[in-house]
């Protein structure tokens, strides 16, 4: 006897065969349907899923599973029509188990015709798809819902999927975008260096910041630019390596920069005044805290004013000073320095008798600065030293037209 | 007999010399050779250095520029700086290059006026 006539030989021992491997699938609920919809066989899956046994379902409608205003509206009947006329169909809907929980069945409807072609039942079965579904109604509602542009991103630089910030944020439709490259949204004038970066993104990719350091600019639809931070992520997936993008419009956060480092220069530029008083003659009324940044500002501001007044004197008065520090006299040194190298003579004014005590207690020695208690004696001093200087260049004048020296 | 390595005017008795480019350190002994010849030679009483057009003025140049002034002096004339631009001065600062011994004029009209001070102070003390 041979093994291949043993099948023919024990159709009992077939049936049991399809009955196990039927009993086997554990995630579908396979339910067989009489022409008119009633159950005729009810898989021991179908069970564990509903909560239903056979015998309890036997020749009663499968309407039983549908919710209640799916039963009121005939649903069930409907169905079976649609897959009597068209064919198998799968799709998807509520149901409910014994219990009267409610889950989510992907549903596939396969009409079984008898010999002469008319439907004489039918195979349904039932995959619970609750989690997945409520998985990926999660992960779009996350999407969608996030402050910034999203976008995934494929192998091939085309863009996978895009959210509705995208659609706001760059004028596109998500259709116009979807399968096109993601180059799109980046100014042509950054295309070449763009294609270089995500292919060493593609290769090497890392988790990388919003900004990173970078200037970034976006472009709408309309042609029009605007700043962008953008983070970078690989998303592995069942079909390859996608990368998902975070875009953020930072238009508003760059002007706010800006504005900022314009205000702060101006009140720099406001903090630092040099007043020219006399022919010659430069004032700098130094108030407040003079820091790094200050000192710099005012050295530079001096100089530049000598240089364009040809002022030979500069008086630095720091009456507005609440507290002469090491610091702020190391500054105030390097500004009257840095004057002298210019042949600029400085003379310090302002300084409280209290100021004098603290200095001297610190150990500042502000070496041969001449300095004046009020305002207007640095001034007077100012002006006895031109005097002396302009008596000096006559004398210097008339010795050079005599020719005599000494 | 020497090339002169620098152009050197002479206005009175002060010399005004501009010193120009990169300075290294066998020109500036040629510099220095001519300096003090000019001095003796013209019997001048005074001397400006012009250094607004070097291309970098740094310690250096700082140390050049005191030996120079050294020489004049042991010559028995005033020596100045003139023309340190607000840049360099801010850099010479921040650096910390010791300037402070060096008399140094804006321009050169000032820094005549500075010799004359100088020369003055100089025969002052030296009066018995």
């Amino acid at each position: 006897m041979s093994t291949s006539s043993e099948d023919v030989r024990d159709p009992q021992a077939s049936l049991r065969d399809l009955e196990m491997m039927l009993d086997a699938i554990t995630d579908q609920a396979i339910i067989k349907l009489g022409p008119g919809g009633e159950v005729v066989r009810w898989s021991r899956s179908a069970q564990a899923m509903t909560g239903y046994e056979q015998r309890e379902m036997l020749g009663r409608p499968v309407a039983v599973l549908h919710t209640p205003e799916d039963r009121e509206a005939g649903l069930a009947g409907q169905e079976l029509e649609t897959v009597r006329r068209d064919g198998r169909r799968t799709f998807q809907g509520w149901r409910l188990r014994k219990n009267g929980e409610r889950f989510l069945a992907q549903v596939t409807l396969t009409p079984v015709r008898e010999q002469d072609g008319t439907v004489g039942g039918f195979v349904k079965t039932l995959k619970d798809v609750t989690e997945s579904a409520r998985a990926e109604s999660l992960f779009h509602g996350l999407l969608e819902s996030a402050p910034d542009a999203m976008l995934i991103v494929g192998q091939d630089a085309r863009i996978v999927l895009a959210n509705r910030q995208t659609e706001t944020l760059f004028g596109f439709e998500r259709d116009e975008l979807t399968g096109r490259e993601i180059e799109v949204l980046v100014p042509a004038r950054f295309r070449s260096r763009h294609i270089g970066h995500r292919d060493g993104f593609l290769h090497d990719p890392r988790m990388r910041p919003m900004g990173a350091g970078l200037e970034l600019y976006g472009l709408r639809r309309d042609g029009t630019e605007f700043p962008v931070e953008i983070s970078l992520s690989p998303l592995e997936t069942a079909e390859g390596r996608l990368v998902a993008a975070a875009i953020r419009d930072v238009t508003e956060r760059r002007e706010t920069e800006q504005r900022l480092q314009r205000q702060r220069d101006e009140i720099l530029e406001l903090s630092t005044p040099v007043i020219q008083v006399w022919d010659k003659i430069l004032v700098l009324p130094i108030i407040g805290t003079l820091d790094t940044l200050r000192a710099t500002r005012l050295t530079e501001g001096l100089l530049e004013k000598i240089a364009r007044t040809q002022a030979e004197v500069a008086i630095l008065d720091i009456s507005g000073v609440p507290t002469i520090d090491t610091q702020v006299a190391q500054h105030l040194l390097k500004t009257v320095q840095a004057a002298a190298l210019m042949g600029t003579v400085s003379i310090m004014s302002g300084v409280r008798p209290e100021t004098a005590q603290s200095m001297v207690h610190l150990g500042i020695d502000m070496g041969r600065l001449r300095s004046r208690n009020t305002l207007q004696d640095a001034l007077q001093l100012a002006l006895a030293i031109l005097a002396e200087r302009a008596g000096t260049a006559a004398a210097a004048t008339r010795a050079l037209s005599t020719g005599e020296g000494r | 007999m020497t090339e002169d390595v620098v152009p050197v005017m002479r206005i009175g008795d002060t010399l005004l010399v501009a010193l120009q480019g990169d300075l290294d350190d066998t020109t500036v002994i040629r510099i220095e050779e001519q300096l003090t010849r000019e001095i003796a030679n013209t019997s001048a009483t005074g001397m400006l250095i012009d250094v607004s057009r070097l291309s970098v003025v740094d310690s250096f140049i700082a140390r050049v520029l005191a030996r120079i002034v050294a020489m004049v002096r042991l010559l028995g004339a005033q020596a100045a700086v003139v023309g340190i631009q607000p840049a360099v001065a801010i850099t010479l600062v921040e650096l910390g290059v010791p300037m402070g011994h060096l008399d140094t004029a804006l321009t050169a009209e000032q820094g005549l006026a500075l010799l004359q001070r100088l020369r003055r102070d100089d025969t002052g003390t030296d009066l018995p």
